[in-house]
């Protein structure tokens, strides 16, 4: 069984240049683990965004029109216990490229966990507030402003919640499959190169992952705590 | 009368329920409202009260029956209808002045922009929250809340405001200083208000009127309460009006008997299950008599066994031997007087209580009193030349009835009294079998008797007799005979004696159809039944326009038409009345306890539907017997006070026995 080193041995065989120079650039794929988190995050944001503008479309339309929810609802219940890196190779025979295919695992990741939050919260806008707005014949746009929005933010950010942890988990998986550059390329590469520091740039990178996973999750919460303002 | 602004008619709201079956939420219901005056709906929880409120409002729609306001009827929710819901549905995501300010801007449209404002900053200022105007429900208190939902409620000026349990939740001070400012906006704004509520002492203070609900499912309006309380009110001087613990102890003893009924409901279960699908024996005792038509005609048409029920009719000839072999169980049911239900449950006479109960009236009217020939020889044809002949005499009239304390002898004595005579002084009420009266007057030992018509018209044939009064110049279309059981055999043989009134409704209905009334005639005078001497008298009285005397001509029994088969509690309140008037029991503050123990209406509809009738519902309209004094069963205290020689009307709460009563119930 081989030796995994020590901490003091990780922050030694990596402080040069991985730690001290997080934005370095040789070229090609030889990046600071800066350049290589800003790349995965990238991907991330552009899978997690839109997962996130269809998944409330998707979701408010399921939640509005309760006939069309119920239809779909097997669907989605079948889909979303899917493991993101089963999509991955399918994602490759259509798009022909790495970063396309990473882009689609991550939306078809994160879209979920949206979806579904989506149309609970509008399923679930308490009676109370459906009854203020039919008593004061509320016009649609008004209710949806008013009422439908609000009353669903909350659930909403917790889907999104959810999706961004899913989303940072899947695109380190995907890169470390097929990808040019990104912090999961990284470790897949470390390992591969089979160097004495390897196990402490591997150890490194994982701690990034987490760290900025972390980030990730807080920061959507701030947002959904500033966005639902005044909420219960 | 005014026209009723807001008129609730013949409500009836069903839930489906999951397990496919219905929940009856509301029966029946009628109410009406004037513009500007305050209603509470008071009772237990679950009885429908906030179901009612959310009909009114137009979130919900009835199954059956419908609301008008202003003679238009109520279809969906609307700003004109506004709600005060019960956990006060602000909007936690809006200030308060956002809150309100989406009632106003939507609601008021058309106004400009400053209106809207001014409108908004008013609404604020009258409930007091100018310095919260901009915090969000969240950091507001459950009383200010509130008070933010009725700002928001009153800023687009409703015209009928419907309140949620508005104080529910709120502590005691909050709640008394919000009532008092509820009442002064309401006052002003001239707003008519309807308010659910449990809470006797609010209901009270802020109401004109109170409506009772009785308890779901089924629930329908037990009482209604005016508070005739001036106004403008403050909560000390209400609380230290003469006026107040009356009605504050009708609230609550309202409450407390519908809390009574509900345990008990729970308590009784059936111990066998309903709907055995053989042949049921049931005995049912019976006194020979033209009331009888409707049980005769379902034998001899077999609508009996059509119901899967095989009777045994027994007769008696007294109406004490009839009443002693049922309370031993000897009889299954029996076809009474419409006071016996009453009278047995309350024990009169110092017998044992024992729970009556009656699903339907079998007949009404049909009563008539006659005299000895020699008064009318007199020159006594009414009652006031009666009253004028009984003041000189020294020994009492001798009257017979049939039963002591049945509903001839309340009807009797009631129209004796209107005429100003005295029925305990003045005239001597003997009880006989009613078949030997006409012998007992023969033999100069009485002076007249009350009796069905067709003894009556019998007598007069005869030439002993002349008729004084029918029931048409007591009350016409009075419960006459209703069918009467232990409630413990009503609950163990539902499916029974739901077959057996269906059967008796229908029996009852061909009784009334002219088409019939020669075979009815010829039914009747069989031997099993009124033997063949009755033949004449009966087709007299199913001869409608011939050519009798006057005094003799006598309208129809009525069997069926006009709701004959109510089982009315109403009506068993007037009964309750005459008991204490006479002295006979004191008047019961349970009364709709008791009545609605008695008086079984729930069946009544039940049968009606197997008999394939539609369903009947009493008026809650004060009715009126022929002396024109109004009776309204929320206020039978004040009846009685108009009423001449009124013996006690102290009020009593009265034990009610129950099923489970030492009195053995024979089993078959």
């Amino acid at each position: 069984m081989a030796r995994l080193p020590g901490p003091i041995n990780v922050i030694v065989e990596t402080w040069d240049p991985y730690i001290s120079q997080p934005f370095f650039d040789d070229g090609g794929t030889s990046k600071g683990l800066g350049w290589q988190i800003l790349i995965s995050l990238q991907r991330v944001a552009m899978g997690y965004g839109l997962a996130a503008v269809v998944g409330i479309a998707i979701g408010g339309v399921l939640g509005l029109n309760r006939f069309i929810g119920k239809g779909l609802d097997p669907v989605i219940q079948v889909l979303r216990t899917v493991p993101p890196l089963a999509w991955f190779p399918i994602s490759l025979m259509v798009f022909q490229d790495a970063n396309t295919s990473a882009i689609f695992v991550i939306f078809i990741t994160a879209i979920w966990p949206i979806i579904i939050n989506t149309a609970v919260g509008i399923r679930e806008i308490p009676q109370d507030y459906t009854n203020v707005a039919r008593v004061l014949r509320l016009r649609k746009g008004a209710y949806i402003r008013n009422i439908v929005i609000p009353a669903t933010v909350p659930y909403v950010f917790t889907g999104l919640r959810i999706s961004v942890g899913l989303a940072w988990l899947a695109i380190v998986a995907a890169e470390m499959l097929k990808a040019d550059g990104g912090i999961g390329y990284f470790i897949w590469d470390a390992y591969n190169a089979g160097g004495d520091s390897s196990s402490s740039q591997i150890i490194l990178a994982i701690i990034y992952v987490g760290v900025v996973g972390l980030a990730l999750d807080r920061l959507v919460a701030y947002v959904g705590s500033r966005v639902a303002k005044g909420g219960n | 009368m005014t026209v009723a602004f807001l008129t609730v008619d013949d409500v009836t709201q069903v839930f489906p329920l999951d397990d496919g079956g219905r929940y009856v939420a509301l029966k029946d219901i009628d109410l009406s409202i004037s513009e500007g005056e305050f209603v509470s709906l008071i009772g237990h929880s679950g009885c429908g009260k906030s179901t009612l409120l959310n009909l009114m409002a137009g979130l919900t729609q009835a199954s059956s029956g419908g609301i008008l306001m202003d003679g238009r009827q109520v279809t969906d929710p609307g700003p004109e209808r506004m709600v005060v819901f019960q956990n006060y549905s602000l909007l936690p995501w809006q200030t308060v002045r956002q809150n309100i300010a989406l009632a106003v801007n939507n609601v008021m449209r058309s106004s400009t922009a400053a209106e809207q404002s001014e409108r908004i900053e008013q609404s604020i200022q009258l409930v007091g929250l100018g310095h919260a105007a901009d915090k969000y429900p969240g950091e507001l208190s459950g009383g200010m809340k509130q008070r933010v939902a009725i700002a928001r409620a009153l800023a687009i000026r409703p015209r009928l405001l419907l309140l949620d349990e508005p104080f529910g939740a709120l502590d005691a001070l909050t709640r008394g200083n919000l009532q008092q400012q509820l009442m002064q906006i309401c006052q002003q704004a001239g707003v008519t208000t309807v308010m659910v509520t449990h809470d006797v002492d609010e209901a009270l203070l802020l109401s004109d009127r109170v409506v009772c609900l009785t308890n779901g499912p089924e629930a329908g309006i037990g009482q209604i309460l005016q508070v005739p309380l001036p106004r403008p009110r403050q909560r000390l001087e209400v609380m230290n009006h003469p006026d107040y613990y009356h009605l504050r102890s009708e609230l609550i003893g309202f409450l407390q008997q519908q809390r009574r009924l509900k345990q008990r409901k729970q308590r009784v279960t059936p111990l066998v299950p309903a709907g055995k699908p053989d042949l049921e024996t049931v005995r049912l005792g019976y006194l020979p008599g033209l009331d009888i038509a409707p049980l005769a005609v379902a034998m001899e048409r077999g609508f009996l066994s059509e119901h899967g029920i095989e009777l045994r009719p027994v007769a008696f000839d007294r109406w004490q031997s009839l009443e002693d072999e049922l309370l031993k169980g000897e009889l299954d049911v029996a076809i009474t007087s419409a006071t016996t239900p009453l009278a047995l449950t309350l024990g009169l006479d110092g017998q044992p209580a024992w729970p009556a109960i009656t699903p339907m009236t079998v007949t009404r009217s049909g009563n008539a009193l006659c005299l000895a020939r020699r008064f009318s020889d007199l020159g006594i044809h009414n009652l006031s030349s009666l009253a004028e002949r009984l003041k000189g005499r020294e020994w009492p009239l001798r009257l017979a009835v049939a039963q002591k304390g049945n509903m001839q002898e309340l009807l009797l004595r009631h129209w004796l009294a209107s005429g100003g005579i005295d029925p305990d002084r003045e005239v001597e009420l003997l009880a006989l079998s009613p078949m030997a009266m006409e012998a007992t007057l023969r033999a100069g030992e009485i002076d007249g008797f009350i009796a069905g018509r067709y003894r009556v018209a019998k007598a007069v044939d005869a030439g002993l007799t002349t008729v004084l009064a029918t029931d048409l110049d007591m009350w016409g279309g009075h419960p006459e005979k209703v069918l009467t059981c232990h409630e413990d055999w009503a609950l163990n043989h539902q499916e029974a004696l739901l077959n057996l009134c269906a059967a008796l409704m229908r029996g009852g209905q061909i009784c009334e159809d002219p088409a019939e009334h020669d075979q009815l005639v010829a039914l009747l005078g069989a031997a099993q039944w009124l033997g063949s001497g009755s033949a004449l008298a009966l087709q007299r009285q199913f001869d409608l326009g011939g050519d009798e005397p006057s005094g003799v001509r006598l309208p129809l029994n009525r069997f069926h038409s006009d709701r004959a088969h109510l089982a009315n509690a109403a009506e068993g309140s007037w009964i309750l009345s005459q008991f204490s008037r006479w002295g006979w029991s004191a008047f019961p503050s349970n009364r709709l306890e008791l009545l609605s123990q008695v008086y079984r209406s729930d069946l009544c509809s039940r049968a009606l539907e197997r008999a394939g009738f539609a369903d009947l519902r009493p008026e809650r309209a004060p009715f009126a017997l022929a002396d024109g004094v109004a009776f309204d069963q929320d206020n039978p205290l004040e009846y009685l006070n108009q009423l001449p020689y009124c013996r006690a009307t102290a009020l009593e709460s009265i034990p009610l026995p129950t099923g489970s009563s030492p009195r053995p119930i024979a089993a078959h």
